[in-house]
Protein backbone atom coordinates (compact mmCIF):
# COMPACT_ATOMS: atom_id res chain seq x y z
CA UNK A 1 0.00 0.00 0.00
CA UNK A 2 1.32 3.80 -0.56
CA UNK A 3 1.73 5.79 2.09
CA UNK A 4 0.38 8.73 3.05
CA UNK A 5 0.15 11.66 5.46
CA UNK A 6 -3.52 12.35 7.54
CA UNK A 7 -3.11 15.95 5.79
CA UNK A 8 -3.27 14.12 2.39
CA UNK A 9 -5.95 11.77 3.59
CA UNK A 10 -7.95 14.76 4.78
CA UNK A 11 -7.34 16.60 1.56
CA UNK A 12 -8.50 13.91 -0.51
CA UNK A 13 -11.82 13.10 1.85
CA UNK A 14 -12.32 17.32 1.71
CA UNK A 15 -11.72 16.89 -1.78
CA UNK A 16 -14.72 13.71 -2.24
CA UNK A 17 -17.09 16.72 -0.93
CA UNK A 18 -16.91 18.80 -4.06
CA UNK A 19 -19.47 17.66 -6.91
CA UNK A 20 -18.73 18.26 -10.77
CA UNK A 21 -20.48 21.54 -11.38
CA UNK A 22 -20.40 23.24 -7.81
CA UNK A 23 -18.93 26.24 -7.26
CA UNK A 24 -16.02 26.47 -4.60
CA UNK A 25 -14.98 29.34 -2.76
CA UNK A 26 -11.36 28.51 -0.69
CA UNK A 27 -10.10 31.27 2.29
CA UNK A 28 -7.15 32.59 3.86
CA UNK A 29 -4.59 30.38 4.98
CA UNK A 30 -6.80 27.07 3.89
CA UNK A 31 -3.99 25.05 2.56
CA UNK A 32 -6.14 21.80 2.70
CA UNK A 33 -9.44 23.26 0.86
CA UNK A 34 -7.02 24.40 -1.63
CA UNK A 35 -5.49 21.34 -2.16
CA UNK A 36 -8.98 19.90 -1.98
CA UNK A 37 -10.30 22.16 -4.73
CA UNK A 38 -7.27 21.27 -7.19
CA UNK A 39 -7.82 17.70 -6.27
CA UNK A 40 -11.65 17.82 -7.20
CA UNK A 41 -10.81 20.20 -10.67
CA UNK A 42 -8.10 17.83 -11.90
CA UNK A 43 -10.03 14.73 -11.14
CA UNK A 44 -13.62 14.11 -10.26
CA UNK A 45 -15.22 17.48 -10.57
CA UNK A 46 -14.16 19.28 -13.98
CA UNK A 47 -16.84 20.87 -14.13
CA UNK A 48 -16.53 22.69 -10.73
CA UNK A 49 -15.90 26.56 -10.20
CA UNK A 50 -12.75 27.65 -8.21
CA UNK A 51 -12.86 30.64 -6.51
CA UNK A 52 -10.43 31.74 -3.88
CA UNK A 53 -8.97 34.11 -1.83
CA UNK A 54 -6.57 35.61 -4.69
CA UNK A 55 -9.53 36.89 -6.18
CA UNK A 56 -9.33 34.52 -9.25
CA UNK A 57 -10.90 31.99 -11.17
CA UNK A 58 -9.72 28.23 -11.74
CA UNK A 59 -6.14 28.83 -11.52
CA UNK A 60 -3.85 26.36 -12.14
CA UNK A 61 -0.82 27.07 -10.19
CA UNK A 62 2.85 25.15 -10.60
CA UNK A 63 3.63 25.24 -7.19
CA UNK A 64 0.79 26.16 -4.54
CA UNK A 65 1.89 29.17 -2.56
CA UNK A 66 1.91 29.38 1.63
CA UNK A 67 -0.25 31.96 1.64
CA UNK A 68 -3.62 31.17 -0.21
CA UNK A 69 -4.22 34.55 -0.77
CA UNK A 70 -0.31 34.49 -2.77
CA UNK A 71 0.33 35.41 -6.23
CA UNK A 72 0.54 31.27 -7.29
CA UNK A 73 -3.16 31.47 -7.41
CA UNK A 74 -3.42 33.72 -10.06
CA UNK A 75 -1.08 31.46 -12.72
CA UNK A 76 -3.28 30.31 -15.46
CA UNK A 77 -6.42 31.73 -13.75
CA UNK A 78 -9.03 32.67 -16.33
CA UNK A 79 -10.11 35.51 -14.55
CA UNK A 80 -9.95 38.08 -11.03
CA UNK A 81 -12.58 38.67 -9.43
CA UNK A 82 -12.92 40.38 -6.82
CA UNK A 83 -14.01 39.03 -3.13
CA UNK A 84 -16.99 40.94 -2.64
CA UNK A 85 -18.20 39.77 -6.18
CA UNK A 86 -18.06 36.33 -5.26
CA UNK A 87 -19.78 37.07 -2.12
CA UNK A 88 -23.00 38.87 -4.71
CA UNK A 89 -22.98 35.40 -6.07
CA UNK A 90 -23.27 33.87 -2.80
CA UNK A 91 -25.88 36.05 -1.77
CA UNK A 92 -27.91 35.45 -4.74
CA UNK A 93 -27.29 31.64 -4.10
CA UNK A 94 -25.07 30.90 -6.75
CA UNK A 95 -22.34 29.48 -4.90
CA UNK A 96 -22.15 25.99 -3.40
CA UNK A 97 -19.67 25.22 -0.73
CA UNK A 98 -17.28 26.68 1.11
CA UNK A 99 -14.78 24.72 3.64
CA UNK A 100 -14.16 26.08 6.96
CA UNK A 101 -11.70 26.76 9.99
CA UNK A 102 -12.33 26.72 13.70
CA UNK A 103 -11.38 26.97 17.04
CA UNK A 104 -13.99 25.28 18.18
CA UNK A 105 -16.73 23.00 16.78
CA UNK A 106 -19.95 22.21 18.70
CA UNK A 107 -21.79 19.20 18.42
CA UNK A 108 -24.89 21.09 15.97
CA UNK A 109 -21.48 22.63 13.85
CA UNK A 110 -21.96 26.03 15.14
CA UNK A 111 -18.12 27.27 14.74
CA UNK A 112 -16.16 29.54 17.06
CA UNK A 113 -13.18 31.79 15.59
CA UNK A 114 -13.82 34.89 17.30
CA UNK A 115 -13.20 34.52 21.44
CA UNK A 116 -12.74 31.71 24.56
CA UNK A 117 -14.69 33.16 27.35
CA UNK A 118 -17.01 36.05 27.68
CA UNK A 119 -17.26 38.91 24.50
CA UNK A 120 -16.35 41.48 26.23
CA UNK A 121 -13.66 40.21 28.25
CA UNK A 122 -12.38 37.24 26.48
CA UNK A 123 -9.91 34.63 28.21
CA UNK A 124 -8.08 34.57 24.65
CA UNK A 125 -8.95 36.54 21.59
CA UNK A 126 -8.96 34.44 18.37
CA UNK A 127 -8.20 36.08 14.95
CA UNK A 128 -11.67 36.45 13.84
CA UNK A 129 -14.08 34.15 11.86
CA UNK A 130 -13.25 35.71 7.93
CA UNK A 131 -16.06 35.12 5.88
CA UNK A 132 -18.28 32.78 8.53
CA UNK A 133 -20.79 34.58 9.78
CA UNK A 134 -21.98 35.84 5.77
CA UNK A 135 -21.67 32.75 4.29
CA UNK A 136 -22.49 30.11 6.66
CA UNK A 137 -26.19 31.65 6.64
CA UNK A 138 -26.20 31.61 3.28
CA UNK A 139 -24.72 27.76 1.67
CA UNK A 140 -23.69 24.47 2.55
CA UNK A 141 -20.42 24.28 4.28
CA UNK A 142 -17.89 21.75 4.97
CA UNK A 143 -15.79 21.96 8.23
CA UNK A 144 -11.86 20.71 8.18
CA UNK A 145 -10.17 19.96 12.19
CA UNK A 146 -6.32 19.00 12.00
CA UNK A 147 -6.44 18.33 15.76
CA UNK A 148 -9.29 16.52 16.60
CA UNK A 149 -9.25 16.76 20.38
CA UNK A 150 -11.97 17.18 23.24
CA UNK A 151 -11.34 21.35 23.18
CA UNK A 152 -11.68 21.12 19.69
CA UNK A 153 -15.01 19.30 19.72
CA UNK A 154 -17.03 21.05 22.34
CA UNK A 155 -20.64 20.33 23.82
CA UNK A 156 -21.18 24.07 22.82
CA UNK A 157 -19.35 26.85 21.40
CA UNK A 158 -18.25 29.96 23.30
CA UNK A 159 -19.16 32.17 20.97
CA UNK A 160 -21.29 31.15 17.26
CA UNK A 161 -19.32 32.98 14.80
CA UNK A 162 -20.29 30.69 12.17
CA UNK A 163 -23.68 28.99 11.96
CA UNK A 164 -24.12 25.81 12.14
CA UNK A 165 -27.21 24.22 12.55
CA UNK A 166 -27.65 26.24 15.61
CA UNK A 167 -29.52 24.76 18.94
CA UNK A 168 -30.24 22.05 16.34
CA UNK A 169 -33.54 20.70 14.68
CA UNK A 170 -35.63 23.50 12.91
CA UNK A 171 -33.39 26.59 14.23
CA UNK A 172 -31.61 27.68 11.09
CA UNK A 173 -35.14 28.49 9.81
CA UNK A 174 -36.25 29.91 12.77
CA UNK A 175 -33.37 32.25 12.30
CA UNK A 176 -34.05 33.37 9.32
CA UNK A 177 -31.36 31.50 7.21
CA UNK A 178 -33.08 28.42 5.69
CA UNK A 179 -31.00 27.14 3.51
CA UNK A 180 -27.66 25.51 3.69
CA UNK A 181 -25.45 24.38 6.58
CA UNK A 182 -22.78 22.21 7.56
CA UNK A 183 -22.75 18.71 5.89
CA UNK A 184 -19.82 17.38 7.03
CA UNK A 185 -16.77 17.72 9.79
CA UNK A 186 -13.32 16.18 8.30
CA UNK A 187 -10.70 15.82 11.22
CA UNK A 188 -7.10 13.76 12.03
CA UNK A 189 -9.13 11.33 12.78
CA UNK A 190 -12.69 10.74 11.42
CA UNK A 191 -15.84 12.17 9.24
CA UNK A 192 -18.53 13.01 10.36
CA UNK A 193 -21.92 14.38 9.14
CA UNK A 194 -25.13 15.35 11.00
CA UNK A 195 -28.12 13.23 11.72
CA UNK A 196 -31.05 14.76 9.96
CA UNK A 197 -33.96 15.20 12.61
CA UNK A 198 -31.55 16.39 15.64
CA UNK A 199 -28.58 17.84 13.75
CA UNK A 200 -26.31 16.93 16.26
CA UNK A 201 -23.14 15.37 14.74
CA UNK A 202 -22.78 11.93 13.98
CA UNK A 203 -19.96 9.40 12.87
CA UNK A 204 -19.68 8.40 9.22
CA UNK A 205 -16.38 6.94 8.77
CA UNK A 206 -12.79 6.44 10.97
CA UNK A 207 -9.81 6.86 8.84
CA UNK A 208 -7.61 3.79 8.76
CA UNK A 209 -6.29 2.89 11.72
CA UNK A 210 -8.20 4.79 14.34
CA UNK A 211 -9.79 3.05 16.69
CA UNK A 212 -13.62 4.39 17.80
CA UNK A 213 -12.68 4.81 21.46
CA UNK A 214 -9.85 7.20 20.23
CA UNK A 215 -12.67 9.74 18.59
CA UNK A 216 -15.31 8.84 21.12
CA UNK A 217 -11.99 10.09 23.96
CA UNK A 218 -11.27 13.07 22.20
CA UNK A 219 -14.54 14.48 21.31
CA UNK A 220 -16.30 16.75 23.97
CA UNK A 221 -19.41 15.86 23.94
CA UNK A 222 -21.50 12.47 22.57
CA UNK A 223 -21.06 11.55 19.37
CA UNK A 224 -24.19 9.81 17.63
CA UNK A 225 -22.37 6.27 16.56
CA UNK A 226 -24.38 4.65 13.71
CA UNK A 227 -25.10 0.65 13.42
CA UNK A 228 -22.12 0.77 10.49
CA UNK A 229 -18.97 2.64 10.47
CA UNK A 230 -17.21 3.11 7.73
CA UNK A 231 -13.46 2.99 7.15
CA UNK A 232 -12.04 6.42 5.28
CA UNK A 233 -11.02 5.38 1.73
CA UNK A 234 -7.02 6.28 1.43
CA UNK A 235 -6.14 8.43 -1.29
CA UNK A 236 -5.46 7.01 -4.44
CA UNK A 237 -1.53 6.78 -5.95
CA UNK A 238 -2.87 9.51 -8.50
CA UNK A 239 -3.82 11.75 -5.97
CA UNK A 240 -0.73 11.26 -4.24
CA UNK A 241 1.44 11.95 -6.81
CA UNK A 242 -0.87 15.22 -7.80
CA UNK A 243 -0.33 16.69 -4.45
CA UNK A 244 3.51 16.08 -4.38
CA UNK A 245 4.04 17.28 -7.98
CA UNK A 246 1.98 20.67 -7.43
CA UNK A 247 3.09 21.13 -3.49
CA UNK A 248 6.89 19.64 -2.94
CA UNK A 249 7.33 22.39 0.10
CA UNK A 250 4.56 20.41 2.13
CA UNK A 251 2.58 23.43 2.16
CA UNK A 252 -0.15 20.78 3.28
CA UNK A 253 1.55 19.95 6.27
CA UNK A 254 1.18 23.53 7.70
CA UNK A 255 -1.40 22.83 9.87
CA UNK A 256 0.41 19.30 11.56
CA UNK A 257 3.58 20.52 12.74
CA UNK B 1 -4.17 67.13 -13.80
CA UNK B 2 -1.92 67.90 -11.16
CA UNK B 3 1.29 66.20 -10.12
CA UNK B 4 1.16 64.56 -6.41
CA UNK B 5 4.40 62.78 -6.41
CA UNK B 6 5.47 62.77 -2.69
CA UNK B 7 7.98 61.56 0.07
CA UNK B 8 6.79 58.79 1.81
CA UNK B 9 7.19 61.37 4.84
CA UNK B 10 5.50 64.20 3.58
CA UNK B 11 2.52 61.98 2.68
CA UNK B 12 1.76 60.27 6.06
CA UNK B 13 2.76 64.00 7.69
CA UNK B 14 0.12 65.85 5.10
CA UNK B 15 -2.24 63.63 4.57
CA UNK B 16 -2.85 61.26 7.62
CA UNK B 17 -4.16 62.67 10.69
CA UNK B 18 -4.51 61.78 14.53
CA UNK B 19 -7.88 60.26 14.75
CA UNK B 20 -8.64 59.07 11.04
CA UNK B 21 -10.29 56.63 9.80
CA UNK B 22 -7.69 54.32 7.71
CA UNK B 23 -8.76 51.56 5.22
CA UNK B 24 -5.63 49.75 4.63
CA UNK B 25 -5.01 47.84 1.20
CA UNK B 26 -3.80 43.89 0.58
CA UNK B 27 -4.96 41.04 1.91
CA UNK B 28 -3.34 38.60 4.84
CA UNK B 29 0.64 39.36 3.46
CA UNK B 30 -0.57 40.59 0.20
CA UNK B 31 0.21 43.85 -1.20
CA UNK B 32 -0.18 45.31 2.15
CA UNK B 33 1.13 48.99 2.27
CA UNK B 34 3.98 48.27 4.98
CA UNK B 35 6.43 50.45 3.78
CA UNK B 36 3.25 53.21 4.38
CA UNK B 37 2.76 51.49 7.92
CA UNK B 38 6.10 51.47 9.26
CA UNK B 39 6.05 55.34 8.35
CA UNK B 40 2.72 55.78 10.21
CA UNK B 41 4.38 53.76 13.26
CA UNK B 42 7.79 56.07 13.02
CA UNK B 43 5.62 59.30 12.96
CA UNK B 44 3.47 57.77 15.83
CA UNK B 45 0.17 58.55 14.57
CA UNK B 46 -2.89 57.90 17.37
CA UNK B 47 -6.35 57.11 17.74
CA UNK B 48 -6.97 55.61 14.39
CA UNK B 49 -9.39 53.82 13.53
CA UNK B 50 -8.40 50.81 10.80
CA UNK B 51 -10.28 49.07 8.22
CA UNK B 52 -9.58 46.32 5.90
CA UNK B 53 -11.11 42.46 5.65
CA UNK B 54 -8.42 39.62 6.23
CA UNK B 55 -5.23 41.64 7.95
CA UNK B 56 -2.50 40.21 9.33
CA UNK B 57 1.62 41.75 9.98
CA UNK B 58 -0.17 45.67 9.32
CA UNK B 59 -2.83 45.25 11.62
CA UNK B 60 -1.06 44.05 13.91
CA UNK B 61 2.04 46.46 13.92
CA UNK B 62 -0.70 49.45 13.80
CA UNK B 63 -2.33 48.02 16.95
CA UNK B 64 0.95 47.18 18.82
CA UNK B 65 2.90 50.56 18.46
CA UNK B 66 -0.05 52.40 19.66
CA UNK B 67 -1.91 53.84 16.68
CA UNK B 68 -5.14 51.98 16.62
CA UNK B 69 -7.42 52.55 18.93
CA UNK B 70 -10.34 51.06 16.83
CA UNK B 71 -10.31 48.07 14.23
CA UNK B 72 -13.09 46.95 11.89
CA UNK B 73 -12.16 43.84 10.78
CA UNK B 74 -13.10 40.24 9.66
CA UNK B 75 -9.91 38.25 10.84
CA UNK B 76 -6.58 39.07 11.87
CA UNK B 77 -3.89 36.83 11.48
CA UNK B 78 -0.14 36.16 10.47
CA UNK B 79 -1.64 32.30 8.76
CA UNK B 80 0.82 29.53 9.14
CA UNK B 81 2.59 31.36 11.72
CA UNK B 82 0.16 32.08 14.16
CA UNK B 83 -2.07 34.22 16.28
CA UNK B 84 -1.33 38.23 15.68
CA UNK B 85 -0.35 38.92 19.30
CA UNK B 86 -0.36 42.34 19.49
CA UNK B 87 -4.26 42.54 18.84
CA UNK B 88 -4.60 39.69 21.05
CA UNK B 89 -2.70 41.08 24.05
CA UNK B 90 -4.57 44.99 23.58
CA UNK B 91 -7.46 42.71 22.82
CA UNK B 92 -7.70 40.62 25.89
CA UNK B 93 -6.66 44.05 27.93
CA UNK B 94 -9.86 45.98 26.56
CA UNK B 95 -7.20 48.34 25.24
CA UNK B 96 -8.47 48.70 21.80
CA UNK B 97 -12.51 48.82 20.65
CA UNK B 98 -13.32 45.94 18.31
CA UNK B 99 -15.76 46.15 15.39
CA UNK B 100 -15.74 42.71 14.49
CA UNK B 101 -17.55 41.74 10.76
CA UNK B 102 -17.86 39.18 8.49
CA UNK B 103 -15.68 39.77 5.21
CA UNK B 104 -18.48 40.54 3.38
CA UNK B 105 -20.28 42.92 5.64
CA UNK B 106 -16.70 45.27 6.13
CA UNK B 107 -16.44 45.44 2.34
CA UNK B 108 -19.89 46.41 2.18
CA UNK B 109 -19.38 49.15 4.69
CA UNK B 110 -16.92 50.73 2.13
CA UNK B 111 -19.36 49.78 -0.72
CA UNK B 112 -22.37 51.88 1.01
CA UNK B 113 -19.75 54.61 1.47
CA UNK B 114 -18.66 54.38 -2.23
CA UNK B 115 -21.78 55.10 -2.93
CA UNK B 116 -22.43 57.73 -0.81
CA UNK B 117 -24.98 55.75 1.35
CA UNK B 118 -25.54 55.55 4.74
CA UNK B 119 -25.96 51.79 5.08
CA UNK B 120 -26.29 49.27 2.57
CA UNK B 121 -28.35 45.47 3.24
CA UNK B 122 -26.92 42.26 2.84
CA UNK B 123 -28.33 38.62 3.24
CA UNK B 124 -27.26 36.35 6.16
CA UNK B 125 -25.51 37.31 9.30
CA UNK B 126 -28.72 36.25 11.22
CA UNK B 127 -27.78 33.19 13.84
CA UNK B 128 -23.94 34.49 14.08
CA UNK B 129 -23.07 36.43 17.44
CA UNK B 130 -21.22 38.44 15.36
CA UNK B 131 -24.54 40.03 14.36
CA UNK B 132 -25.73 39.98 18.17
CA UNK B 133 -22.83 41.66 19.39
CA UNK B 134 -22.42 43.97 16.29
CA UNK B 135 -22.62 48.29 16.66
CA UNK B 136 -22.73 48.07 12.70
CA UNK B 137 -25.08 46.03 12.19
CA UNK B 138 -29.10 45.64 12.32
CA UNK B 139 -32.12 44.29 10.78
CA UNK B 140 -34.37 45.80 8.49
CA UNK B 141 -36.95 44.83 6.58
CA UNK B 142 -37.30 45.25 2.43
CA UNK B 143 -39.73 47.57 1.83
CA UNK B 144 -40.82 45.73 -1.51
CA UNK B 145 -41.01 42.22 -0.45
CA UNK B 146 -40.54 42.20 3.09
CA UNK B 147 -37.64 40.62 3.68
CA UNK B 148 -35.46 40.57 6.64
CA UNK B 149 -31.73 41.98 5.89
CA UNK B 150 -29.16 43.14 8.17
CA UNK B 151 -28.39 46.74 7.44
CA UNK B 152 -24.66 47.15 7.77
CA UNK B 153 -23.58 50.75 8.19
CA UNK B 154 -21.21 52.74 6.22
CA UNK B 155 -17.47 53.08 7.08
CA UNK B 156 -15.89 56.39 5.63
CA UNK B 157 -12.41 56.28 5.17
CA UNK B 158 -10.98 59.69 5.86
CA UNK B 159 -7.98 58.32 3.91
CA UNK B 160 -7.17 54.65 2.65
CA UNK B 161 -3.65 53.42 2.26
CA UNK B 162 -2.31 50.80 -0.44
CA UNK B 163 0.66 49.52 -2.64
CA UNK B 164 -0.13 49.28 -6.77
CA UNK B 165 2.01 48.18 -9.06
CA UNK B 166 2.09 51.41 -11.34
CA UNK B 167 1.29 54.98 -11.43
CA UNK B 168 2.00 57.60 -13.05
CA UNK B 169 3.08 61.15 -11.51
CA UNK B 170 -0.62 62.24 -11.49
CA UNK B 171 -2.08 59.42 -9.52
CA UNK B 172 -3.41 56.99 -12.72
CA UNK B 173 -2.56 54.08 -10.80
CA UNK B 174 -2.71 50.21 -12.37
CA UNK B 175 -2.82 47.50 -9.96
CA UNK B 176 -2.18 44.52 -12.29
CA UNK B 177 -2.64 41.61 -10.35
CA UNK B 178 -5.16 40.51 -8.00
CA UNK B 179 -7.51 43.54 -7.32
CA UNK B 180 -8.78 42.37 -3.26
CA UNK B 181 -10.80 45.72 -2.40
CA UNK B 182 -8.16 48.05 -2.82
CA UNK B 183 -10.08 49.45 -5.78
CA UNK B 184 -13.39 50.03 -4.01
CA UNK B 185 -11.33 51.71 -0.81
CA UNK B 186 -9.58 54.56 -2.81
CA UNK B 187 -13.41 54.97 -4.54
CA UNK B 188 -15.21 55.21 -0.06
CA UNK B 189 -12.21 57.34 0.88
CA UNK B 190 -11.75 61.03 1.03
CA UNK B 191 -8.27 60.50 0.43
CA UNK B 192 -6.18 57.82 -1.03
CA UNK B 193 -1.74 57.43 -0.46
CA UNK B 194 -0.58 54.91 -3.08
CA UNK B 195 3.04 53.71 -2.99
CA UNK B 196 3.97 51.89 -6.41
CA UNK B 197 6.59 49.98 -7.77
CA UNK B 198 6.92 51.83 -10.56
CA UNK B 199 6.12 55.36 -11.70
CA UNK B 200 5.28 55.50 -15.49
CA UNK B 201 5.38 57.45 -18.39
CA UNK B 202 2.01 59.67 -18.67
CA UNK B 203 1.64 58.57 -22.16
CA UNK B 204 2.04 54.89 -21.36
CA UNK B 205 -1.29 55.61 -19.33
CA UNK B 206 -2.85 57.47 -22.39
CA UNK B 207 -1.91 54.53 -24.87
CA UNK B 208 -3.59 51.89 -22.57
CA UNK B 209 -5.99 53.50 -20.52
CA UNK B 210 -7.80 49.82 -20.18
CA UNK B 211 -4.84 49.23 -17.98
CA UNK B 212 -5.44 51.78 -15.45
CA UNK B 213 -7.29 50.57 -12.42
CA UNK B 214 -8.21 53.31 -9.98
CA UNK B 215 -7.97 56.94 -11.89
CA UNK B 216 -6.29 60.15 -10.66
CA UNK B 217 -9.47 61.14 -9.15
CA UNK B 218 -9.69 59.16 -6.47
CA UNK B 219 -5.62 59.83 -6.01
CA UNK B 220 -3.94 62.17 -3.33
CA UNK B 221 -0.61 61.51 -3.30
CA UNK B 222 1.83 58.94 -4.86
CA UNK B 223 4.91 57.78 -3.74
CA UNK B 224 7.40 55.88 -5.48
CA UNK B 225 8.29 53.02 -3.25
CA UNK B 226 10.04 49.60 -4.63
CA UNK B 227 9.40 46.77 -2.30
CA UNK B 228 6.91 48.76 -0.20
CA UNK B 229 4.42 45.65 0.39
CA UNK B 230 7.41 43.97 1.69
CA UNK B 231 7.56 41.73 3.61
CA UNK B 232 4.21 40.88 1.98
CA UNK B 233 4.53 40.05 -1.68
CA UNK B 234 3.33 41.94 -4.69
CA UNK B 235 2.47 39.97 -7.46
CA UNK B 236 4.29 39.80 -10.39
CA UNK B 237 7.08 41.66 -8.60
CA UNK B 238 8.12 39.25 -5.80
CA UNK B 239 6.58 36.91 -3.15
CA UNK B 240 6.40 37.32 0.57
CA UNK B 241 9.15 37.30 2.48
CA UNK B 242 8.29 34.43 4.89
CA UNK B 243 11.41 34.70 6.94
CA UNK B 244 10.81 38.29 8.10
CA UNK B 245 6.96 37.39 8.69
CA UNK B 246 8.61 34.55 10.82
CA UNK B 247 10.88 36.67 13.04
CA UNK B 248 7.91 39.04 13.64
CA UNK B 249 6.04 36.19 14.55
CA UNK B 250 8.21 35.45 16.95
CA UNK B 251 9.48 38.82 18.36
CA UNK B 252 5.55 39.51 18.85
CA UNK B 253 5.12 36.88 21.70
CA UNK B 254 6.19 39.34 24.40
CA UNK B 255 5.56 43.26 24.21
CA UNK B 256 9.23 43.38 25.21
CA UNK B 257 10.37 41.12 21.66
CA UNK B 258 7.89 43.34 19.63
CA UNK B 259 9.39 46.61 21.13
CA UNK B 260 13.09 45.56 20.25
CA UNK B 261 11.87 44.23 16.45
CA UNK B 262 9.93 47.67 16.09
CA UNK B 263 13.64 49.73 17.30
CA UNK B 264 15.27 47.41 15.04
CA UNK B 265 13.19 47.55 12.14
CA UNK B 266 10.94 50.17 12.16
CA UNK B 267 12.21 52.79 14.12
CA UNK B 268 15.85 53.17 13.16
CA UNK B 269 15.51 52.33 9.35
CA UNK B 270 13.73 54.10 6.62
CA UNK B 271 12.00 52.60 3.67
Amino acid sequence: MTEYTVAELMAVSLAREIKDGDRVLQGLYSPLPMMACLLAKNFHAPNMVYFNTADTIDPQPKEVPFSTAGPALQERAVAYIPLWQTFDLAQRGDLDLIFLGAAQVDKYGNTNLSVIGPYEKPKVRLPGGAASAHLCALMETVIWVPRHNARVLVEKVDFVTGQGHLPGGRDRKEAGIPKGGPRKVVTNLCVMDFEPETKAMRLVSLHPGVTLDEVKENTGFELIIPERVETTEPPGKEHLEFMREIDPKGVRELEFH
Amino acid sequence: MEEKVFTLKEAVSRFINDGDVVAVGGVGRNRSPMALVREIVRQGKKNLHIVGREKGMDFDMLIGAGCARKVSFALVSLEEFGLAMNFRRKAQAGEIELDEHACDSVITSLRAAAMGLPFLPVRGMFGSDVYRVSKSLTEITCPFTGEKLAAVKAIKPHVTIIHAHQADKYGNVRIQGSPFEDILKAWAAQRTIVTVEEIIDHEEIRKNPHLTTIPYIYITAVIHQPKGAWPASCDRYYDSDREEVRAYAQAIKTPEGFQEYLEERVLNRRD
